[in-house]
């Protein structure tokens, strides 16, 4: 009766796996709970949760080292579910392969998929980054803003073979050898055509577009009634992409790079022409259509005036980056084959050397009349060598017709206008004081202008541009138009 | 004396089970309790387990040859010890009402009884009534062993290691089962083997708390259905055998008793359950490694001396009467009580198979 008796935890071999005590967390256990809830047979779960409990150190301890707890209850549950693929293989009382039922057989399936998923994740990412540790240290150039920065963050590419060219002397391209008599079609297959100046042109990646069909300006701001279909002049442009070095460690890179790009100005109808790094001339927008290259701009030349050169230009872009112009950031191949497709377009549609210009001197900001909205090849575009008179002293139209200004962030890039803005400057003053007027009341009377100039233009050719107020003018509504305007005539970001 | 007796151990038709079908099945496994009233087998049969009891007792009856034949024409489990006839097994009962005698028992409060002479010879009769020599050598054999009362422990090893080595003897290798973490292992498993398991057997009660199946806490009270029986016994005058048949003819602790024996046994389980939940609460309270249950415990009974009517209801009772440290999800029967142990030793035999 009542006779004394004690504690013990002496029970052979059955009972001598340690247990997780208070002190240690519960997430493990709440997990092990969790698989072993879903075991449908005594043995096999006794073997888990034995088998589990002999595992919880060594499980734990590299567990625990996760931060989240989130993510390690996951671990837990996933690690206390791999922990029942050996009851596959191991007698039971009911005798069934694998005593689980179907939520704990999808939990197991579930995680063996993500475990694959991950480890093949983990794969690739181990490929990639040993392919990248065995090239030279080098980053591609980030895609530039709008308005870069300031000039000193604007790193020249420094390409030995864009170096090179720089150095040369203006025409040195086109002074040695045998120039053909004329440009023409030499053969073509079934993807490219071959000219008798060595142009190459790819035509695999060609799409149409909308068809071209714009009408001209005279100075007076009179729309002439002919329209034209064919181009009549050519807007140089960079493509503003990544850039590596060229070299052949990065002959893979340079490649996916240039197929991007070609991938993405063809998805956006961006340019008429590009040409890669290794000189190769793809036709993209087909050339009797219109290409998404030029936006807001102005040109002028012989009494007429061009307004959003989309239409009227052809557009052939360099891939490259720009970066301010210091430095001639293209490779001699592309300056080859930049040569052979200026002159094969201008002898093919008679376009004037004074319509060869680049996209950095016509851009402008409509709605608040700047000059330079888009700044690719603003500076530095090699017109000697190209057989083309220096666009940078003509006078900028923008400025001359429509008393366009710039802002300091222009000068950020530039330090100063090229020498056309200040000759059309001159200009603007000599006239402002001839008329005894305030050199601004004469921008702004310009302005104007080309506001009307711009809403007439819109409501003829349907280029679906608003016309921008002159600042400070305009409604609330007006405002919202010009919005819509700007952003369905904007380039995509990331391209010039 | 065994190159004697080996000729004369028979097989009894009268076995509760025929546990040598049970051991055909082939090499498997075995789950025994050895318990002070009861041994029984358990064995895996097909996905089902396969169960077979003995009594745990035996009766000497003076030799003689028409004494040895009637025996043996009924295929009663006896041998012969010089000029006694030592009759064991569950016929043990019936010879004993017959002659208004006790019978007499190879173990005592759970362990091996060490004031009877023929212990050792009539357990291993009567365990080999239950386990043949194992078909394959190194055959795991779990047996149940009780918690050591204090003061005890000697014993406990030598009960032990006396099983351990006669089931060696038979080619099986043995593993040992704490008899209150069986019936965790066989009636917890909705429960992740957590909780608290009771065997209420003939010499004892055995207690096992465990958590998601390593025992924390377990002890035993040397109070058993032996304790009620002779208790009974001693003050109604009426022999032991005799009290052991009025509680499993259908004694219920939940009617008021009719008779002065159902009185005196309705007193003496009271005293059993109320020095059970004491101990209970008092180990629990004193236990310094328990881990932290984030949930109720459940408590499950079993063994022979729980099974009558109204045993859960009492234990209810004597537990809502204390506060235990613990929180308890409830209180219920094993669904098989008098095999609940030997089924979870045969669940730790496949566990270490």
């Amino acid at each position: 009766m009542g006779a004394d008796t004690k504690r013990t935890v002496r029970t052979g071999s059955v009972g001598r796996r340690p247990v997780p005590t208070r002190s240690e967390p519960e997430e493990f256990l709440h997990a092990l709970e969790s698989v072993s809830n879903g075991i449908r047979d005594p043995v096999a779960k006794l073997r888990f949760i034995r088998n589990s409990l002999g595992r919880y150190q060594s499980l734990d301890r590299v567990v625990r080292s996760v931060p989240l707890a989130p993510l390690r209850r996951a671990l837990y549950h996933w690690l206390s579910l791999e922990g029942l693929r050996h009851l596959r293989d191991t007698q039971v009382l009911a005798g069934s392969p694998m005593p689980v039922d179907v939520a704990t057989h999808v939990s197991l399936a579930f995680g063996r998929a993500a475990v694959i998923g991950l480890g093949l994740a983990l794969g690739v990412w181990a490929g990639v980054a040993a392919y990248r540790h065995t090239r030279p240290p080098a980053e591609p150039l980030m895609a530039a803003p709008r308005r870069v920065a300031a000039p000193a963050a604007l790193a020249p590419v420094t390409d030995p073979a864009s170096s090179a060219v720089e150095k040369a002397a203006p025409g040195s391209l086109t002074t040695a050898g045998v120039a053909p008599a004329a440009i023409w079609l030499v053969e073509k297959g079934p993807q490219w055509e071959l000219y008798s100046n060595g142009l190459r042109i790819d035509t695999a990646l060609t799409v149409k577009g909308t068809s071209r069909a714009f009408r001209v300006f005279d100075l007076e701001g009179n729309l002439d009634a002919h329209v034209y279909k064919a181009p009549v002049g050519l807007l140089f442009h960079t493509s503003e992409s990544d850039v590596w070095p060229l070299e052949a460690a990065y002959n893979e890179n340079l490649r996916g790079t240039s197929q991007g790009l070609l991938r993405y100005v063809q998805k956006n109808r961006l340019y008429h022409y590009v040409i890669d790094r290794f000189g190769r001339v793809y036709r993209i927008v087909a050339e009797d259509s219109k290409a998404n290259h030029a936006g807001n701009s102005v040109w002028a030349n012989a009494g007429r005036v061009y307004l959003n050169l989309n239409h009227a230009f052809l557009g052939v872009s360099f891939e490259t980056r720009w970066e301010g112009g210091k430095a001639l950031p293209i490779t001699q191949a592309q300056l080859a084959a930049g040569r052979n497709i200026s002159d094969y377009l201008r002898h093919r549609y008679q376009i004037a050397p004074e319509m060869c210009v680049t996209h950095g001197l016509t851009s402008v900001n409509p709605k608040k009349h700047l000059i330079g909205h888009h700044m690719d090849w603003a500076r530095g575009f090699p017109f000697a060598v190209f057989g083309l008179p220096d666009q940078y002293q003509r006078p900028a139209p923008s400025v001359a017709l429509f008393g366009f200004d710039y802002d300091d962030d222009f000068l950020k890039v530039l330090d100063q206008p090229w020498p056309g803005v200040r000759t059309a400057e001159a200009d603007l003053a000599r006239e402002a004081a001839r008329a005894h007027r305030d050199v601004e009341d004469v921008r702004y009377q310009r302005q104007t202008a080309y506001d009307r100039w711009i809403e007439k233009q819109a409501g003829d050719d349907g280029e679906k541009t608003e016309p921008p107020a002159a600042a400070g003018e305009v409604s609330g509504d007006t405002q919202g138009a010009l919005g819509r305007a700007a952003a369905s005539t904007s380039r995509p970001e990331g391209l010039q | 004396m065994d190159e004697r007796k080996d000729h004369l151990w028979k097989v009894a038709q009268e076995a509760e089970e025929r546990i040598e079908d049970l051991m055909k099945a082939g090499s498997n496994p075995v789950g025994l309790d050895v318990g002070t009233s009861k041994v029984v087998a358990a064995k895996r049969k097909g996905k089902e387990i396969d169960t077979g009891a003995q009594l745990n007792a035996f009766i000497p009856v003076p030799w003689s040859r028409f004494t040895e034949t009637i025996l043996g024409q009924n295929e009663i489990s006896y041998y012969r010890e010089n000029d006694e006839l030592i009759i064991y097994g569950s016929a043990t009962e019936k010879f004993a009402n017959m002659f208004n005698a006790n019978v007499r028992r190879p173990m005592a409060d759970g362990l091996i009884n060490p004031k009877e002479r023929f212990a050792m010879p009539v357990l291993e009769a009567i365990l080999q009534t239950l386990v043949p020599k194992a078909r394959a050598q190194g055959e795991i054999l779990a047996f149940s062993v009780p918690a050591a009362t204090e003061g005890h422990e000697a014993q406990l090893t030598y009960h032990e290691a006396t099983l351990r080595r006669y089931f060696e003897s038979l080619g099986y290798k043995p593993v040992a089962i704490n008899e209150g973490l069986a019936v965790i292992f066989s009636e917890l498993e909705d429960n992740n083997f957590t909780g608290i398991g009771i065997s209420c057997g003939g010499g004892m009660c055995n207690v096992t708390l465990a958590y998601l199946s390593i025992p924390s806490m377990m002890f035993s009270i040397p109070k058993g259905g032996d304790f009620i029986d002779d208790s009974v016994g001693s003050v109604t005058g009426e022999q032991a055998t005799r009290v052991k048949v009025i509680k499993e003819e259908g004694l219920d602790l939940s009617k008021q008793p009719k008779d002065k024996y159902e009185k005196a046994l309705r007193i003496y389980y009271e005293d059993l359950i109320e020095s059970l939940v004491e101990k209970l609460k008092t180990s629990i309270s004193q236990a310094d490694k328990l881990p932290r249950a984030d949930r109720p415990l459940p408590i499950v009974l079993s063994g022979g001396t729980a099974k009558p009517r109204g045993f859960k209801e009492m234990f209810e009772k004597a537990l809502s009467a204390r506060s235990l440290p613990v929180a308890v999800s409830g209180v219920r029967m094993a669904s098989d009580p008098l095999t609940a142990t030997a089924r979870g030793a045969l669940i730790a035999a496949l566990y270490e198979k």
